[in-house]
């Protein structure tokens, strides 16, 4: 496991709790605000179960899982493009949040504190799959053209439209290796901003860095999948 | 305001991300900037272009083995604290010189004496009692000598069981479901026999016993594990009272929902999970199976709970 992976850090970030969340969601809807996050209010509030956590309590800790996972699971399969390694990364995220949970201090909330575990494991796969070109959702086929492995899963929805699917297809073939040549900061910032409608703010307290920061990344990847996309505008 | 200002941040105004006095003065400027207003189409275009690949969720199925997996990994794994940051990580430190043929050699001898040390302590020590404290001490039976339980049998009308295990010659032991020992030998055949017969009913009479934490895995490690379709009815039975506030007990009858083989135990589960079908994983199951299950029935089953659902927001 690399040094970073490990390296949780607890103090960063400016003190927010649960109910700030809504507030935030407006606009831009943080993903802890929609679906599965949705109508949590008649949950134990996540301070409690926290501070049970905290005390031993697995069942609690488990609860406290249930309010996350799915948002995780979710980030983790659209960056990584495979379901193995999203799961490695759901299994690795949250048993190092069970062990580091009683070293959390409540001063960022626990969603940015849980994601910024998940990103840091993120961002070692993604430059594991970087410098060891062993991208395994990307292949070569036999006229030695690179494909998205998952371009080659059958999809059940679009079959109506056998035409317009493959469109899609193509297009989202050509989206993934122009995201893939994003540095994979440039890409996380991406991924958290557009599919998965965070604040920027959001974004830099769970990178580590700040708002601005965050907006001149953002920027910089969009420059870059426009000159990558260009002849499809 | 100039152009270039503009063409900077105009990502930012797509994604909502301007202080309300930029996104004034951006929105003035395009009104009288046709170079802008057609570059902010563009991006909003390109933005678009960008959406046609959803983000899309976690099938259910995945999401269930993702969090059993993790369950598994929690029981064995211990809380961090300040004081395991501190102490000294023999393993760390090995690991660091590399004394891989050492360490190998080391690990192989106290692996050795360990073993001995164990075997010698099953047969030699009391057991504390299992299930219940109202036992006191009695000799146990040495697990370490059994080699399989041949019967199960209960007295009509009370407690009393015998059951019938096999060490060196088959031996018997007579006493009522509150004994250690008694106890001791149902949790080791649910487990360990190769007669399902005898499997089911040691989980038949567990189930009276469901209260107990360590009854309830032997239950859970039963549905998910027995390859015995009647002991897997039998243990999910026992596990219905459960589902409502455990949630590892939900988790398993959920699993059992899905990838069970047997149908009469996955419409078993079906049944079991009515009272929490409104939990987002049950939910999000109940979907997966009322669109494309192939058993019609759980299909048909799976719309009928789908439909009590009240509309969530």
């Amino acid at each position: 496991m690399p040094a970073e992976a490990w390296a949780v850090p607890i103090t960063v970030g400016e003190r927010t709790n649960p109910s700030d969340r809504v507030a935030r969601g407006s606009g831009t809807q943080d993903p802890i605000s929609r679906g599965h996050m949705a109508g949590q209010a008649n949950r134990i509030d996540d301070t409690t179960l926290i501070r049970q956590a905290q005390q031993g309590n697995r069942a609690a800790f488990e609860e406290l899982v249930r309010h996350y996972d799915q948002a995780v699971l979710r980030l983790a399969l659209h960056l990584t493009g495979s379901e193995a390694d999203a799961q490695d990364i759901f299994q690795d995220a949250f048993l190092k949040a069970y062990k580091n949970v009683v070293n959390f201090r409540f001063e960022c909330s626990f969603y940015t504190w849980i994601y910024r575990i998940v990103t840091n494991l993120c961002l070692d796969h993604l430059r594991k799959r970087q410098v060891r070109k062993e991208d395994a959702a990307v292949s070569t086929d036999s006229e030695g053209e690179e494909y998205s492995l998952l371009d080659r899963v059958p999809d059940g929805r679009a079959a109506a439209n056998p035409e317009r699917d493959f469109m899609a297809r193509e297009l989202g073939k050509r989206i993934n290796h122009a995201l893939d040549r994003l540095t994979p900061r440039e890409r996380m910032v991406f991924e958290l901003k557009h599919y998965h409608g965070l604040k920027l703010r959001t974004v830099g307290e769970i990178l580590n860095t700040t708002e601005e920061t965050a907006k001149n990344t953002l920027f910089r990847a969009t420059q870059k999948l426009r000159g990558s996309l260009s002849d499809m505008r | 305001m100039k152009c270039e200002w503009v063409k900077d941040n105009i990502v930012l105004y797509v994604y909502n991300e301007l202080a309300d006095d930029a996104r004034y003065e951006l929105e003035q400027h395009l009104g009288r900037c046709p170079e802008c207003a057609t570059e902010l189409k563009a991006t909003r275009r390109f933005h678009a272009t960008l959406s046609v690949t959803p983000v899309d969720e976690p099938t259910p199925n995945l999401l269930t083995a993702s969090r059993m997996r993790l369950q598994e990994a929690l029981e064995t794994t211990s809380q961090g604290g300040l004081w395991n940051r501190l102490a000294f990580d023999p393993g760390a430190w090995l690991r660091q010189v590399r004394f891989s043929p050492a360490l190998a050699a080391a690990i192989f001898i106290v692996g050795f004496g360990g073993g001995i040390g164990a075997t010698y302590k099953v047969i030699s020590k009391p057991v504390t009692p299992i299930l219940g404290s109202e036992t006191t001490v009695v000799p146990p039976v040495g697990e370490a000598n059994i080699t399989g339980i041949s019967s199960i049998t209960q007295e009509p009308g009370s407690n009393e069981v015998t059951i019938k295990y096999n060490t060196v010659s088959t031996q018997e032991q007579k006493g009522s479901l509150s004994d250690q020992r008694i106890q001791q030998l149902l949790l080791f055949a649910a487990r360990n026999n190769y007669n399902s017969g005898v499997r089911m009913d040691s989980v038949d009479l567990l189930t009276q016993k469901p209260d107990d934490t360590r009854v309830r895995e032997a239950l859970m490690y039963a549905l998910h594990y027995d390859n015995n379709p009647g002991v897997r009815l039998k243990a999910i039975e026992g596990l219905g009272s459960f589902v409502k506030d455990d949630m590892r007990v939900r988790d398993a009858v959920l699993g059992a929902l899905v990838s069970d083989t047997n149908p009469g135990v996955r419409t078993q589960a079906l049944h079991l999970l009515e009272p929490v079908k409104a939990d987002s994983s049950v939910r999000a199951v109940l979907q997966r199976l009322a669109e494309n299950d192939q058993n019609q029935y759980i299909r048909s089953q799976a719309r009928t709970v789908m439909a009590q659902l009240p509309e969530i927001d």
